[in-house]
């Protein structure tokens, strides 16, 4: 082995960005789109991992602020003319400042009553972006136009597919940075001994409903960014985004593809995304597929994708 | 405006014995398995889907009441034996196995089953008057159904063998186990019974709801609700919450719009939550 583990992963990393990055010269608008998507459910799995996988809370109403993340998008530019970087930088502060409140109260419970207070939160949202039509379009949603986004030297035009995807790409890439410095942060740190044994954590001396809490923020900031560019790719957004079937996308993600990592959610969602594209041509309920593949995985697989491949690869260096 | 009050509290006392007969069983799979089932309201939508067929089958609504929570009740067993079995004691990873298992029944249901909304019609047609208006005597019968349900689980976990074996368990499982109890059937036997109750409820709301594969969605966490609200192993407590929410709910909609019922009833469940995490009627643990 000529390179060590971190910089060959760095080299991965690196390979895999180029390849995705020259997609557009290639590939048709379609995989363009089915791409952007990808990018965009993996960022929400990648936000649900930061509380389940390294936190050890899990959330059923991460769909709160995904779809906060769209009503950020749409309703400044459809109500106030907004542009398009002031609507992304909100789609991230809109969710986080909800996602305190809800935190505030949602960190003093765990286990089941952590979960259920999630879901009831989630709920509410659902239910009030489903009846405030004057303001959130409800069930129907709000169609809108996108103005192209300044980035000082340059413009990006988000009504271009290719460049949607470019920007989605590059937001992704930033926010999986971003991830990987914070889980491997002392801060990580604490998060992870927090999922580990929450009492230990809490005699040797550190506040874990604050650090949960902040945990529940940053997480709640990252759904609503993969909210706002979902809303901002499909130029709209409606109550659905808040439905709790939003949230069990990104436990399913996460889950298949492995908790407490940062490739899992990524690799879960490709896995499920592409399972659901091809099965959707001879079979009508892809859903169905998808369930027994949760199911399969929690039961024999508890590790998800990522943890399986581990324990392959060191089953074979055994061998060798 | 009385007339409507005595409706929507009518309306209310009926829903909240259906959603205990729910809570019960999902109260009891947790109680005894640890096991956070999802897929409890996919189990009550199971019950109305084998009774339409059943009804469309035999003609009589009856026959389903008895039949479909048999069928329910097997479908549960397999499901304990094959896939919960390992799982057991581990809430947070039954959570995720229940959802895919929710997921895939309801796949398959959409598939045999269809999307579109079916009805079925009310086996009892009587009305009777109340005030000026005239309400169904079926929903009574549903009412009188499910307390004598209830009444019959009382009866069997309290003057029967298999009760306090059920309570034994709850209590000490290693010592149950060293008295000779069959824990392993016990747990068995206790999801089929959850299953079963799920399935008696969905049959009997199948002629008021309309049925259809996602019917036992919304059922569900009303239900998850009712058993936090009520206290987590106080079945007392899940009766009297599952009342007690279907009736605020109702005669609040006279009032409010029923969304905003909705949203008051849930921001009080959240006020439960954070003030008596043990439920209004548990005890502390």
């Amino acid at each position: 082995m000529l390179l060590k583990a971190g910089s060959r992963s760095i080299l991965v990393l690196i390979a895999v960005l180029i390849v995705l990055a020259i997609v557009p010269f290639f590939a048709g608008l379609f995989y363009q789109t089915f791409l952007t998507e990808i990018l965009i459910w993996a960022l929400f799995a990648l936000s649900f991992d930061l509380l389940f996988g390294y936190t050890g809370m899990l959330s059923f109403g991460q769909a709160l602020f995904f779809g906060l993340g769209g009503y950020a998008i749409s309703i400044p530019i459809i109500r106030l003319g907004a542009g398009t970087g002031t609507c992304l930088i909100l789609s991230i502060l809109i969710p986080m400042l909800f996602a305190w409140f809800v935190g505030y109260f949602s960190v003093k419970l765990s286990g089941i009553h952590f979960v259920i207070i999630t879901i009831i939160f989630a709920l509410i949202g659902n239910t009030l972006g489903d009846t405030w039509t004057s303001l959130t379009g409800g069930d129907d949603g709000m169609a809108f136009t996108v103005s192209p986004l300044n980035l000082g030297i340059f413009q990006i035009d988000l009504m271009n597919i290719s460049s949607s995807y470019w920007l989605v790409l590059g937001i992704v890439t930033l926010s999986y940075l971003f991830l990987v410095r914070l889980v491997e942060s002392p801060l990580g740190k604490i998060f992870i001994s927090i999922r580990e044994n929450e009492e230990r954590a809490e005699l040797i001396g550190y506040n874990t409903r604050r650090y949960k809490l902040l945990s529940f923020i940053i997480a709640g900031g990252l759904s609503g960014l993969s909210g706002g560019l979902y809303s901002l790719t499909l130029k709209y957004s409606s109550a659905d985004f808040l439905h709790w079937s939003i949230s069990g996308h990104g436990v399913l993600y996460t889950i298949v593809g492995g908790t407490g990592t940062l490739s899992g959610p990524i690799l879960g969602t490709v896995i499920i995304r592409l399972l659901e594209h091809h099965l959707t041509e001879f079979l009508k309920g892809t859903d169905l597929v998808v369930g027994i593949v949760l199911v399969a995985m929690v039961l024999l697989a508890p590790q998800g994708l990522v943890g399986l491949i581990k324990s392959v690869g060191r089953k074979e260096s055994k061998h060798a | 405006m009385i007339s409507s009050l005595a409706i929507a509290i009518l309306n209310g006392v009926v829903w909240g014995w259906i959603m205990a007969l729910i809570a019960l069983g999902l109260n009891m799979i947790f109680g005894l398995l640890h096991i956070i089932n999802m897929a409890h309201g996919t189990l009550f939508m199971l019950g109305a889907v084998s009774a339409w067929y059943l009804i469309e089958a035999t003609g009589s609504f009856w026959i389903a009441l008895i039949v479909a929570p048999l069928i329910v009740g097997a479908i549960g067993y397999i499901l304990e034996r094959t896939l919960l079995r390992t799982i057991e004691d581990n809430p947070i990873t039954t959570i995720v196995c229940t959802f895919g298992i929710m997921i895939t029944i309801q796949q398959l249901v959409l598939m045999i089953f269809g999307g579109t909304p079916k009805r079925l019609l009310t086996p009892i047609v009587a009305r009777f008057p109340l005030f000026d208006l005239q309400y169904p005597l079926f929903r009574i019968a549903v009412a009188a159904f499910s307390i004598a349900m209830i009444i019959a689980l009382w009866i069997f976990l309290n003057r029967f063998k298999y009760g306090l074996w059920m309570r034994a368990v709850v209590q000490d499982r290693e010592m149950a186990t060293a008295v000779g109890i069959p824990v392993d059937k016990v747990y068995t036997w206790t999801f089929v019974l959850g299953s079963a109750l799920a399935a008696f409820s969905g049959v009997l709301a199948a002629p008021i709801l309309s049925v259809e594969f996602s019917m036992g969605n919304h059922v569900l966490i009303t239900a998850f609700i009712i058993v936090i609200v009520g206290g987590m192993g106080s079945l007392e407590g899940s009766v009297i919450a599952a009342i007690l929410i279907s009736l605020i709910q109702n005669v609040a909609s006279v009032f409010v719009a029923p969304t905003l019922a909705s949203v008051f009833a849930l921001t009080f469940m959240i006020i439960v939550l954070l003030v008596r995490p043990e439920g209004l009627f548990g005890e502390k643990g």
